[in-house]
């Protein structure tokens, strides 16, 4: 179930992060589902051969979000919150716009020819889908 | 209140060239700390108090509820002990030492010792002299693993070892983690590993406990801020920064005590953050060391 | 449940140090067959022989069973055993003297047996033989604790120097001693006073170099 995970060295992200976002990923493409129980801290832990104290970080973080819930005695599992996937997706997307902002302000680029760079964008992803 | 697995309180050791001094450790049962320090700094010195090999002139040290070095054989039944400087002997063979530890502690589990063997890729057969350092340092955690004690006490059990049995070291430790009751205590140069699977970290230089806390609260506590200042203005060093490195009109602050606020409060000199990074511990490691050296005038 | 422990450590010593033993019980071995041929060179090679692989031993056994186990860095591996400072050094004597013990008690009851089948040598020379063979007895107990103690190649070495100069001024006086002298002819052991005085004596001083060796042991605050 595990298998998948994998803490990049080369990120320079802290590693709790590196989680978070490994499990948001999961539940943003439906392999996990809503409600559905995922691994204790101490499980995922030793899985992952990463600190207890780093996943109980992620898992705390999570909660924050609304991204799982914990029940004490009874573990964890994907909060039973129905549109979560598109919700998470809809956060990355965000994410993305907003680094692709401050890239192209760094390189100098005014956002209309940024706009028509995301057009561009979008036919070379059509193209490809196509071949 | 949970239980300790090591506490160390006020312990202090007098050589002719080092003094430890005013050490303060605990270990909460369940947990892992890495310790790290520079070379000499006392790392090992620490742990040779901790498994009583060494009495402390003062201070007060109790491992798995014991008084150590009063009673070291009590809590020594518990504890998995490994470190650089320890050999095996050589004209024997790693079967011979596994039927040795065998024959004193009940507990060796022989199957999982078998499952080491394999893991680690070592041969019960082979004399220790004919293995590589790397094999050694496998034999020697093997030894010490296969008797699941309640405390692992390694010093420096990583070093020198290739990447894939850094790797292999590193899963059997955090293997450990699924019993609640067990705990580790490990000191380290490789700060990636101290990063990856410690609970808790302690930081030692020069004889003296610099830091000592939970690792992600440590980490969060660290920051990289880049700052770019109006021309010809010197970027200051607001409260909770330890270093500021400017190049003309970029800047480099290193903060040791970070709070949200403090890119707010450089923004309000007048300073611009261009961004926020966070440390490796290998990059809080430096500059800590260089840090606490500058203000006991190193 | 700490006495199986020190029997382990023991018993290991024994594995350890087996060839060493061996070896010496062999060369004792040679050095008898070689005093089975009756003439004078024979019998100087041979009980010449006979005394040096005892003193060898008694100078190896210290350095390979005390002395290595600090200097080859197995000390470590040891003291992370259930086992005190003390049941270490308890171990250690008990293992290194019973093992010059075997060797010792092989080359007496060998050295008493050639004199006793020999008609041509007086069955007197029994009780000083003892007495001599007990000296080298205490110098290894001597040479043993200052392994332990000192914790140095160097001490030991000293101390076997020291040990084996002073055994050729002792059985002067041993043998020249007009008490003991007489009796050396006697086609039977003599076990006068004064022979057994000097044996006890002997016990008493074994004794005595023990619980110094303990006491020093156990003031070490630091065991590495």
């Amino acid at each position: 179930m595990n298998g998948s995970f994998v803490i990049s060295q080369s990120d320079k992200r802290p590693i709790y992060l590196q989680i978070m976002e490994q499990i948001k990923r999961r539940i943003a493409v439906g392999d996990w589902t809503e409600g559905q129980p995922i691994p204790s801290i101490r499980q995922l832990a030793v899985d992952l051969h990463v600190s207890v104290i780093t996943v109980k970080r992620a898992y705390l973080e999570l909660e924050r979000e609304s991204v799982i819930v914990t029940q004490q005695g009874k573990g964890s599992r994907v909060a039973p919150n129905p549109g979560l996937g598109t919700r998470l997706q809809e956060q990355e997307l965000q994410k993305y716009l907003e680094q692709a902002m401050r890239l192209a302000s760094l390189l100098g680029i005014q956002p209309q020819e940024l706009e028509s760079r995301l057009r561009e964008a979008g036919d070379n992803v059509a193209a490809k889908e196509l071949i | 209140m949970t239980d300790l697995a090591v506490s160390l309180s006020g312990v202090g050791k007098k050589y002719p060239f080092f003094t430890l001094d005013n050490i303060h450790l605990q270990v909460p049962q369940g947990q892992i700390m890495g310790l790290i320090g520079p070379n000499g700094a006392g790392k090992s010195t620490t742990i040779r108090i901790l498994m009583g090999l060494v009495h402390q002139d003062h201070g007060e040290v109790r491992v798995l509820g014991h008084r150590m070095p009063a009673e070291q054989v009590a809590a020594k039944w518990n504890i998995g002990f490994a470190s650089e400087d320890m050999r095996l002997y050589e004209s024997k063979t790693l079967e011979w030492h596994m039927n040795f530890i065998r024959s004193i502690y009940p507990q060796w589990d022989v199957t999982y010792a078998q499952r080491l063997l394999k893991r680690f890729g070592l041969k019960a057969e082979q004399k220790i002299k004919g293995l590589s350092h790397g094999q050694r340092v496998k034999a020697t955690l093997l030894l010490v693993l296969a008797r699941r004690p309640r405390l692992l006490v390694l010093d420096e059990p990583t070093t020198g070892l290739d990447p894939v049995a850094r790797r292999e070291i590193l899963r059997e430790l955090t293997d450990v983690m699924t019993d609640e009751g067990r705990s580790v205590l490990f000191s380290s140069h490789n700060t990636q590993d101290v990063e990856q699977i410690s609970d808790q970290i302690t930081f030692i230089d020069r004889g003296r406990i610099i830091d000592s806390m939970d690792k992600e609260v440590y980490l969060d506590r660290w920051r990289r801020l880049r700052l770019e200042a109006p021309s010809g203005i010197e970027v200051p060093a607001l409260p909770g920064i330890i270093d500021v490195q400017q190049d003309g009109r970029l800047a480099v602050a290193t903060a040791n005590a970070f709070a949200p606020d403090l890119a707010n409060a450089y923004e309000g000199t007048g300073v611009r953050v261009q961004c926020i990074e966070t440390m490796t511990l290998e990059e809080i490691f430096v500059a800590n060391v260089e840090h606490s050296r500058e203000g006991v005038g190193a | 449940m700490n006495r199986s422990v020190v029997q382990a450590l023991i018993l290991k010593d024994w594995r350890l140090q087996r060839l060493l033993v061996m070896l010496s019980l062999a060369a004792g071995g040679i050095a008898l067959a070689v005093l089975q041929v009756r003439c004078e060179m024979a019998f100087f090679l041979g009980s010449t022989w006979f005394f040096v692989s005892m003193i060898v031993l008694g100078c190896m056994l210290p350095i390979a069973n005390v002395i290595n186990e600090r200097k080859k860095q197995n000390l470590a591996f040891l003291m992370s055993l259930p086992v005190s400072v003390l049941q270490y050094a308890m171990a250690k004597m008990v293992s290194t003297i019973g093992m010059f013990l075997v060797s010792w008690a092989a080359f007496v009851v060998a050295g008493a047996t050639f004199i006793l089948s020999r008609p041509d040598i007086p069955n007197g020379i029994i009780p000083v033989m003892l007495i001599l063979a007990a000296l080298t007895l205490i110098g290894f107990c001597v040479v043993a604790g200052a392994a332990l103690v000192s914790e140095s190649e160097g001490c030991s070495i000293a101390a076997t120097i020291v040990c084996n100069s002073l055994y050729g001024v002792a059985s002067y006086f041993i043998i020249f001693n007009p008490a003991i002298h007489g009796d050396l002819k006697s086609p039977v052991p003599v076990w006068s006073p004064i022979v057994l005085t000097i044996l006890a004596w002997e016990i008493a001083a074994i004794a005595l170099i023990l619980g110094i060796t303990f006491y020093l042991q156990s003031r070490k605050r630091d065991f590495i």
